[in-house]
């Protein structure tokens, strides 16, 4: 026989049913990455003891770590799917969704807390309008050098998952949001909300839920400095509410 | 509407809420708990470390020490409001913390993540430790405020003790790490060390800085169970702060 890789994948039928873990083994193909044995898996739902089973679900898109999708646990660990070589990791593959968003279906589940976060944080350069109004401010290239590490940011939500102050408790924002907060506040355009981001990143679950364990900016697979992101927010948050004490 | 609800697209509500924007009042607690831990509790942690060191000296400095802490003007109220307080709320709030905490360290075994558990059992350390220290030393036996030389009596009695000793050892290093570290999570999460080579500087001071505090803890302890110490009086002479007079002062 061939040289195979043995999965363990963790089946949940919908968000009130009960977990199960399935066995599958592949066989092994140059270069091949965990997403890619989902794919593989979900097109021919076949356990390793030869038994029919559901297609798996998954999120994935672009399946070259930019779109964020794939993040789930692999081997304990919350990464993306697409960027796990099967090579470089243990076997049996032990395959999870990820564990502090609500369950959809297997190794799907709902992030759109993220999304509501970012919109509660006005995360985003505000220039709808009626008319053209030309080009933007100029941004120095020192200025972009510093923003665009921020603006790698996919939303995968890899952050949140490894923190040990996300969770229901907390009701901890996490890092990725904060960190967009300090890009759009660098933005010259978007900078017009600055003070509105602060004053939202103090109400509760805000960054002053932040333990810094930093074990998001270890997870973080697009190497966002989301440590100095918390630390410099951290510090123009305090700024704000002391201003606003003191004008108020 | 039959699209309204497609089985493809799930609304699912539970799980982690998202920010409450601008709203609550966390946000002053939690930084009152932080600026606390600072000051007054570090500063006063290392007024006491300070303290104490002059047991090296002998009980009747060490007397002398605890007849001037207590002659400060208002002092009760200074107890209560610098120290007492502020050292109830900061453990009572770290324990809130820990409480809605989900450690991870299994999963996860980076270094800030052992320093982010570490920091929780080092306050719990540090609170049961201080709980019975101040029962013990402040509230009950020999009331020192009025009677200063008899500290250093009171203290040796205590750590005579080999339990006593072990706890004030174990105390010690617990409550020396949770500060060393607190001051350097104070920095980084109020945005004074935003930059990775700034953190890790000012990782190495703070280390060195809890290892001056440590040693001149451990070194105060072992003033009051060194063999020279043995059998000091259980009150001591008192003077205090010599005043010098006369001479060139005459002018």
């Amino acid at each position: 026989m061939a040289k195979t890789v043995k999965f363990e994948i963790k089946r949940q039928a919908g968000p009130d049913s009960p977990a199960v873990w399935e066995n599958f083994e592949l066989e092994w193909r140059q270069g091949m990455n965990v997403i890619s044995a989902m794919m593989e898996i979900a097109a021919n739902p076949v356990t390793s003891d030869g038994k029919p089973t559901t297609p798996i679900t998954y999120d994935s898109n672009c399946l070259e770590e930019i779109c964020g999708s794939c993040a789930m646990r692999i081997n304990g660990k919350a990464r993306m799917a697409c960027s796990a070589l099967v090579d470089n990791l243990e076997q049996p593959i032990k395959v999870e969704p990820l564990s502090k968003f609500p369950l959809v279906r297997d190794l799907q589940v709902d992030r759109s807390v993220l999304f509501e976060n970012l919109m509660r944080v006005k995360a985003w350069v505000p220039v709808d309008g009626t008319y053209d109004l030309g080009s933007g401010p100029r941004v120095f290239p020192q200025q972009q050098e510093a923003n665009y590490p921020l603006s790698n940011c996919i939303s995968c939500t890899c952050c949140m998952e490894v923190c040990p102050q996300f969770n229901e408790a907390t009701g901890f924002v996490g890092a990725a949001t904060i960190a967009q907060v300090k890009l759009f506040n660098n933005h010259p355009t978007g900078k017009v909300f600055k003070e509105e981001r602060l004053r939202a990143l103090a109400g509760d679950g805000g960054i002053q839920e932040c333990g810094y364990a930093q074990n998001c900016v270890e997870a973080c697979p697009k190497q966002i400095p989301l440590t100095n992101a918390i630390s410099d927010v951290g510090r123009d948050v305090v700024v704000q509410k002391i201003k606003d004490f003191l004008r108020g | 509407m039959a699209t309204a609800h497609s089985p493809a697209t799930p609304k699912v509500h539970a799980g982690v809420q998202p920010i409450r924007a601008g709203k609550g009042t966390s946000f002053l607690w939690r930084k009152l708990h932080s600026l606390l831990g600072v000051i007054p509790i570090g500063a006063f942690f290392i007024e006491h470390l300070l303290s104490n060191f002059e047991a090296l000296k002998g009980p009747s400095a060490y007397g002398a020490q605890v007849k001037f802490l207590n002659a400060l003007p208002m002092v009760r109220v200074l107890e209560w409001t610098f120290i007492f307080l502020p050292i109830a709320y900061h453990a009572l709030y770290g324990l809130y913390i820990w409480f809605r905490g989900k450690s991870n360290v299994v999963y996860y075994p980076w270094a800030g993540n052992w320093m982010y558990v570490a920091q929780r059992w080092t306050g719990l350390i540090a609170t049961a430790y201080i709980i019975q220290h101040v029962l013990r030393q402040r509230f009950m036996g020999v009331s020192l405020p009025e009677n200063p030389g008899a500290a250093f009596h009171k203290v040796q009695m205590e750590l005579a003790n080999p339990i006593m000793l072990a706890v004030y050892v174990i105390a010690m290093i617990a409550i020396c790490w949770h500060f060393a570290y607190g001051i350097w999570l104070f920095a980084a999460k109020w945005g004074i060390t935003p930059g990775d080579v700034a953190r890790k500087r000012f990782g190495y001071i703070c280390a060195a800085f809890g290892v001056v505090l440590l040693f001149v803890g451990l070194a105060s302890i072992w003033a009051f169970i060194r063999p020279e110490a043995k059998n000091a009086p259980e009150i001591a002479p008192v003077a205090i702060v010599q005043v010098e007079t006369g001479g060139s002062m005459g002018l």
